[in-house]
């Protein structure tokens, strides 16, 4: 829920599946003796001015993926800018100087390719699948559309509509409403607490200079990185890399430091209830700040906390609150891996009178846990879960280019393996001694959500 | 006839999208599909059982989706909780849904666990416990579900538009059911529905690194004898059953107090399988895949009036669902509405453009590429196209058929079937207002 993307979305029509049985794995798997993956190794270059690349050689792959990441999210957009970050991004893919507006999509398509875009708190990138002997050509036509977006007037205005639309559809959701008002109570004056889509007034009063200034400002060489994954052949990419748009990108003007990026966070605990017009049924939902997605052996570990709490039937908060007590329809828990400080989302759909049993119950699953390490077979339960999730999500060009495209934008040259390894350094005492005690109800900020 | 031969040839040409495969059947008559995939080690299954809650017993709709959620908890010798201990102890993912035509049954795990897993896969539909106790849970869990569905306008517009195209018929209903009946759903009854799992017809394809003794695994714990099913037959006796009602059933609507007006415009058309489904596909592709499509290009670059906009046209073995969907703000229902329907208008009037149709070809192949990257997927498509009783290589053959296919069969295929659409609406009633009258003034609502 982090993210919007600008594409179609399916309608998907109640796929609702007797989900919380047993889990269908999200994400990659080897046998957990060698834990290995099967791929190789990531190559990364700096080009021209330090603008980043990342390539992995994936030759069975029947398409090749090219996702650019900027460090431009909402989190980089000043007050006045709410809701820049993420028009822009449906503003770049009305063409640039040399493409006209729709031209893109339609060269790549043309080819079989796809493309889409999403925008984070704390970046943005724009992603491209195509034919892998199409590559070269579509390195081209996106670095040319990122970098160069024309920001005509006439297309702002109506793009502007379209992304008022895309807020007034999350409006209609009484859910995602629910969400946006947990994270503004939860991080109030952080860029996390604010909506990526932005203020509507703001929005209404956006002028096209402004965006251009915001784009000129962040995407530049060393806020920026590519990542390519698919069958790269003999490597001509590389030598077609050192000869394109993002090899002659400059350096901000005034050089970014180090660990440049959103101010750290500071979560808010506490508790409120809201009444929401048309929610069907009650919602409990919680907060907590875990360690920045920096802190990769921090955030495997809290991986494996959330996984031993709410992943599967056998899970403890599903297993007493859906299985046992019968009191919600669904019961989830949700890592989301953020620079400035992660965020452990959950969230309760039940009955409204039993909401307050629920909280009750919630709280104390989490008071047990607290209370005493967890046995070792539990954790190697998190463990398969964890590391086969993993796993499976490298079985496609597209997810290993996000997740290396990502890493490497924030300056984590990890090897793929890194999570896997990470995952073998904690044990239930570790795990219970120095990340149960951040889970603490008392560190999270709660928000009952009623039908009005 | 009950043996199984993994090592049987391959029967699709190494080159065909879906690569070297093999076929093989499993002792009772479920034929079984190997895809072998290079690189990482997992295994991917997918079980397709023919009938789903199109075939929900009179009465009772809402009881496949609900058998097939009490599958996993408990079958053959494993209470539910032993089967979820077993499965997510190995990190694995089980899942057992219904669609409107089958249960479908997906496992996904690491290569070196599936000896292990494998074996549970029949033991899930020949054994099933279907306690009362967990029927109780499961239905309770799915009356939850139909209630919270009703926060999205787009779930009440769709709702609203099956009725239209389908009314009491097969597909008149969601799969999760109909809230009364659903209650009064009986042990009884499901019980029956067990015991006649297969008997329509079943496949099973497994992608990705299997284990080789595939037949003891699969008949490890339900005997030699295997279960009794067979090769899913072609749409067994496919006619439209529903027609078009009167212009006044032909619009329908949800007054909620929401920003946006959602539309649904949408007719009932024709099984995957049928002469004219390729034709439908292409005109899918056209109209509602990627952002070159036509109606991405003209509802949201040229007018602005939705961020989404798309269609929907699912494989069903029956008459699938041809559907727009938009949603736009209240303000500009009138315009939203107008424009929509000119749009398909447009479609039963002017043929596709050479470089039109050249666009969704392509988009048709690319689709069909992009969706083969994972095993899940490859297993997934294979398992349908065979659950539909149509021939493994009916994707390759329908990439063969593509050139063939000219303007003028897309214009017949959409004067044929989709004359004469449905108009489905989610919002307040002043937008309600202004939508019926630009339905009223169009030629669609003749």
């Amino acid at each position: 829920m982090q993210v919007l993307t600008r594409g179609v979305t399916h309608l998907v029509v109640s796929q609702v599946v007797s989900e919380g049985g047993v889990p269908v794995a999200s994400t990659l798997t080897t046998d957990l003796v060698s834990g290995r993956t099967s791929l190789g190794e990531p190559q990364q270059r700096r080009l021209g001015q330090g603008a980043a690349v990342v390539s992995l050689d994936l030759p069975q792959a029947p398409v090749t993926c090219l996702d650019f990441w900027c460090r431009a999210g909402s989190a980089a957009e000043t007050p006045a800018e709410s809701g820049l970050a993420h028009f822009l991004e449906h503003m770049v893919f009305k063409g640039s100087e040399r493409l006209g507006a729709g031209e893109f999509d339609l060269r790549v398509e043309a080819l079989g390719g796809s493309s889409n875009a999403a925008t984070g708190f704390d970046d943005v990138h724009y992603h491209v699948l195509v034919p892998p002997s199409a590559a070269a050509e579509a390195i081209d036509l996106l670095l040319d559309l990122v970098l160069a977006p024309r920001l005509d007037g006439q297309d702002f205005d109506m793009e502007r509509q379209v992304v008022l639309e895309e807020l007034a559809q999350s409006e209609d959701q009484p859910e995602e409403v629910a969400f946006q008002q947990l994270l503004s109570r939860a991080c109030p004056g952080h860029a996390y607490g604010q909506p990526i889509l932005g203020r509507r007034q703001a929005l209404e009063g956006h002028r096209a200079g402004a965006m251009a200034a915001f784009h000129e400002r962040l995407y530049r060489a060393d806020n920026c990185c590519l990542a390519v994954a698919g069958p790269l052949g003999d490597g001509a990419i590389w030598e077609h890399l050192e000869n394109s748009a993002l090899a002659s990108l400059a350096r901000s003007d005034q050089p970014l430091s180090a660990d440049s990026g959103p101010s750290s966070l500071q979560l808010h605990p506490g508790s409120d209830t809201v009444a929401l017009p048309r929610l069907e049924a009650a919602r409990l939902l919680m907060a907590w700040q875990v360690p920045a997605a920096g802190d990769l052996e921090a955030v495997i570990g809290c991986d494996l906390l959330t996984t031993l709490l709410a992943e599967g039937r056998r899970s403890r908060l599903v297993a007493r609150l859906r299985e046992q007590l019968r009191l919600v329809e669904s019961i989830d828990l949700d890592l989301n891996g953020l620079e400035a400080g992660s965020l452990v989302l959950l969230e309760a759909v039940c009955e409204s009178e039993h909401l307050p049993a629920v909280e009750a119950e919630i709280k104390r699953v989490i008071q047990e846990l607290i209370a005493a390490p967890p046995p070792l077979a539990e954790v190697e339960r998190a463990k398969r879960l964890v590391g086969n999730g993993y796993r499976f999500g490298l079985e496609s060009a597209g997810s290993v280019a996000g997740l290396l495209g990502n890493n490497h934008l924030w300056g984590r040259h990890q090897p793929i393996q890194a999570p896997l390894d990470a995952l073998a350094h904690w044990d239930p005492q570790r795990l219970w001694h120095e990340l149960t005690p951040l889970l603490d109800p008392e560190r999270a900020f709660c928000l009952r959500a009623l039908p009005a | 006839m009950s043996v199984l031969t993994s090592s049987a040839g391959p029967t699709a040409s190494a080159g065909s999208l879906g690569g070297p495969r093999s076929r093989s059947v499993v002792p009772g008559g479920c034929p079984l599909w190997v895809v072998p995939r290079p690189g990482p080690e997992i295994v991917s299954a997918k079980l397709w059982i023919r009938g789903g809650s199109s075939s929900d017993p009179r009465g009772q709709r809402g009881s496949h989706q609900l058998l097939a959620g009490l599958l996993s908890r408990g079958c053959g010798d494993h209470s539910g909780e032993a089967l979820a201990d077993q499965v997510e102890g190995l990190g694995a993912g089980l899942r057992c849904e219904a669609s409107e035509d089958g249960l479908l049954i997906s496992l996904k795990c690491a290569a070196a666990d599936a000896s292990q897993l494998l074996p549970l896969l029949l033991t899930l539909v020949q054994k099933p416990w279907l306690l009362h106790d967990q029927i109780d849970l499961e239905r309770q869990l799915n009356l939850q579900a139909l209630q919270r569905h009703r926060e999205d306008p787009f779930q009440l517009a769709h709702d609203s538009l099956r009725q239209q195209l389908y009314g009491d018929g097969p597909y008149g209903h969601d799969p999760l059911g109909v809230e009364a009946e659903l209650a009064a759903i009986a042990r009884d009854g499901l019980s029956q529905q067990a015991t006649q799992l297969g008997r329509q017809g079943a496949v099973l394809v497994l992608a990705g690194q299997p284990p080789a003794n595939l037949e003891e695994l699969l008949t490890r714990e339900i005997g030699p004898g295997g279960w009794p099913t067979q090769a899913p037959l072609a749409n067994p006796s496919w006619a439209p059953t529903h027609q078009p009602g009167s212009p006044c059933q032909r619009l329908a609507y949800n007054e909620e107090d929401t920003e946006q007006l959602v539309l649904m415009l949408g007719a009932a058309t024709v099984p995957l399988g049928h002469r004219q489904g390729l034709a439908l596909r292409l005109l899918h592709c056209h109209l509602g895949v990627g952002m070159s499509s036509r109606l991405f290009v003209t509802m949201r670059e040229e007018h602005g009036l939705a961020y989404d906009v798309g269609v929907h046209h699912p494989a069903r073995l029956g008459a699938a669902p041809f559907v727009f969907h938009l949603s736009s703000s209240a303000e500009r229902a009138f315009q939203a509405t107008n424009e929509l329907l000119n749009e398909w208008q447009r479609l039963l009037e002017q043929p596709l453009t050479g470089d039109e149709l050249a666009l969704a070809r392509a988009k048709f192949r690319g689709q069909e590429a992009m969706g083969r990257q994972t095993g899940s997927q490859v297993a997934d498509r294979l398992a349908l196209v065979l659950g539909h009783g149509l021939p493994a290589d009916f994707t390759d053959r329908c990439l063969g058929e593509l050139d063939r296919l000219e303007p003028a069969d897309l214009l017949a295929a959409a004067r044929e079937l989709l004359a004469s659409p449905s108009l489905s609406l989610c919002g307040p009633a002043l937008a309600l207002a202004e939508a019926e009258k630009a339905w009223q003034q169009h030629p669609l609502s003749a």
